[in-house]
């Protein structure tokens, strides 16, 4: 079973420490019980000295004088022997007489200490030289810290790295999670989306962070596959609705002319109609193949330098020989005198569909009154203004105008699809741009669009 | 000919649209250095005046929508706009105001019939100066005070048509 990351961190921050927690407990119990045992050598050293002095020394002049004071001062199951070191020194005997080792002996004989160091006991032997020859003494005391203490420190010391581990556990579950806290929701808003609600986006903040530059790409991966989405809908439904009006208009002519024997003047008449309908039908085929062939053809859209004012122009032309009830006036009253400050960088093909949508919604809604479009522009952006003086948009829909296929109540009465607005907006998004919808029903609509200016070296 | 004009603003979008009117009546040879001018009193306050800084002050009254609009402006009549600032008064009385038109130099003051907007609370109207001062003074009919749905946004000055009067 796969694990999960939040766990695995948790687990990766969990052992370094347990680890070192193990090597400071070990570290801690082996220098105290170094330095307890250093510290009875010292006492043992010093007792062996004594009593040395003591028993070997006074036994010759009075044996029984200091032996009040000596049990005072006797450390815990303190043990002497006293041997003298002399030609009848039987070393293994005396070893097994006290328990002990015999080369504790010869170091005691040849180096004039010697240290050892049993479960129970702690022997220390030292060479002595008395009037009366040299005598090895060795003084064995109870080993206290190890009978006592440790026993004890161990337990502390495995309570403590008992309690440091869950506490551990707790902080490293805790830190896991939240850290992985913001890719989980990442996770599961991602799993909401699919191809019936592709409008839904990722929660964006101000940060700079890498989980928001996450959330940003998947954003922007977001905003192309929805725009290729629905630029392929607007695109088949506006196709079909194009080719068929000329195709109706030359079926219905001939069946006209074929009902009934006409003169030659009649043919050669309804014969210009059919030509001059096939024509616009050919037109817009060669229109669409290209609109196909520049845009939507799934490779990279071409982006260039566009002047936005020549856009704006070719989308009038275009909409009023659409329509030629369509009425646009170019408002040039704020265009800057340098035209480099009216070039964005963008696809025009793009660019034109998205401002024909929205001019043509402006003529469409308010029932082919003037529709203004004002350019303007700032050192960093240009201004695009579309105003219109239509039926407007309720205040409490205005929300759901960049959902696809949302129509507004008020607008039973015209044609469309709902398409128009989200694929203008993405488009203007795919420019780095804004679009702000602002309407007052029964007063009019006004759009504003931002799109950045073209600099030189984002080239 | 070069003038210097003053324009009371409240840093509103719409406030520049007196801006525009002026630019758009005027001859393309005519020069502007143009005032955009807010009334604020100073902080009585010594320690806040002791860290005062103007173009701070300007900075937080300011905003992004306003600045974008003023641009707009200055590139659409770059030729005629010499120089355009932004300026706090913050005096007290009719003489003050006097001096500081002489100490700038203006030549006219332009503003428009709308109650401008006091947006900070230490903001006072100059309209109560421009009355009565020295100055010539033209006053702009600021059009219809009707709810538009631009309102606030920098669409507002691309859409507003101000008559002159």
């Amino acid at each position: 079973m796969q694990i999960k990351r939040s766990s695995r961190t948790a687990l990766l921050f969990l052992i370094p420490f347990l680890v070192v927690i193990l090597l400071f407990s070990l570290f801690i119990y082996f220098s105290v019980s170094n330095y307890s045992e250093n510290y009875l050598f010292k006492l043992l050293e010093a007792r062996a000295n004594k009593v040395a002095r003591e028993n070997i020394d006074n036994n010759l002049l009075d044996s029984n004088s200091l032996s009040n004071q000596e049990k005072e001062d006797k450390l815990p199951h303190e043990k002497d022997y006293f041997i003298p070191i002399n030609k009848e020194l039987n070393i293994t005997a005396e070893a097994k007489k006290v328990g002990i080792n015999e080369s504790f002996f010869t170091d005691a004989v040849n180096k004039g200490s010697a240290e050892f160091v049993t479960k129970q006991y702690l022997y220390k032997g030292i060479r002595y030289k008395s009037k009366s020859g040299d005598f090895i003494v060795i003084t064995a005391a109870e080993n206290y810290f190890e009978i006592n203490q440790a026993k004890n420190l161990i337990n502390t010391l495995l309570f403590a790295m008992g309690i440091a581990s869950l506490i551990l556990l707790y902080i490293a579950f805790y830190f896991s999670k939240n850290i992985f806290k913001p890719i989980s929701s990442i996770t599961e808003k991602v799993k909401e989306i699919s191809s019936e609600n592709l409008h839904l986006r990722l929660n964006e903040n101000n940060s700079n962070d890498e989980l928001n530059q996450l959330t940003m790409t998947f954003n922007n991966m977001l905003d192309r596959i929805e725009t290729s989405f629905e630029t392929q809908n607007n695109f088949i439904s506006n196709a079909s609705h194009e080719l068929r009006t000329p195709l109706t208009a030359i079926i219905g002519e001939a069946d006209v002319v074929l009902s009934k024997p006409r003169q030659a003047e009649d043919y050669v008449e309804s014969l210009k109609i059919v030509l001059q309908e096939a024509e616009k039908l050919d037109n817009k085929t060669k229109a669409l193949l290209f609109l196909a062939q520049t845009g939507f053809n799934g490779k990279a859209q071409k982006f260039d330098k566009v002047r936005i004012d020549q856009l704006l122009w070719d989308v009038k032309e275009n909409l009023e020989n659409m329509n030629s009830k369509n009425k646009i006036f170019l408002d040039m009253e704020l265009l800057p005198d340098n035209p480099m400050k009216l070039k964005v960088n963008g696809n025009t093909q793009l660019l034109h569909l998205a401002f024909s949508n929205i001019i043509s919604n402006g003529c469409k809604y308010s029932d082919f009154n003037t529709v203004t479009v004002s350019i303007g522009a700032s050192d960093d952006f240009v201004y695009i203004v579309i105003k219109d003086t239509g039926i407007g948009i309720p205040k409490d829909e205005i929300q759901y105008i960049y959902d696809p296929f949302f129509r507004a109540s008020n607008t039973k009465n015209y044609e469309g699809y709902g398409i128009g607005l989200p694929l203008t907006r993405n488009i203007i998004r795919m420019h780095n741009g804004k679009i702000l919808v602002n309407s007052i029903q029964g007063q009019g609509t006004t759009v504003q669009i931002t799109l950045p200016t073209w600099k030189p070296e984002r080239v | 000919m070069r003038k210097t004009i003053l324009i009371p603003t409240d840093f509103t979008v719409k406030s520049l649209n007196v801006l525009k009117t002026i630019l758009v009546n005027s001859q393309n040879t005519d020069t502007f250095n143009i005032l955009l001018v807010h009334g604020i009193s100073l902080n009585d306050s010594i320690r806040d005046l002791l860290f005062y800084s103007k173009s701070e002050q300007i900075e937080s009254l300011t905003n992004p929508e306003f600045q974008e609009a003023c641009e707009v402006i200055k590139n659409k009549f770059g030729q005629q706009i010499a120089s355009l600032r932004i300026d706090l008064f913050s005096g007290y009385n009719l003489a003050a105001f006097e001096n500081y038109l002489e100490g700038n130099k203006v030549d006219a003051i332009f503003t428009c019939e709308r109650k401008s907007l006091l947006i900070n609370k230490n903001s006072f109207d100059l309209s109560q100066f421009i009355d009565k001062c020295s100055v010539k003074v033209t006053r702009i009919n600021s059009g219809l005070n009707t709810s538009i749905p631009e309102k606030g946004k920098i669409a507002e000055v691309f859409i507003n048509q101000v008559s002159m009067g």
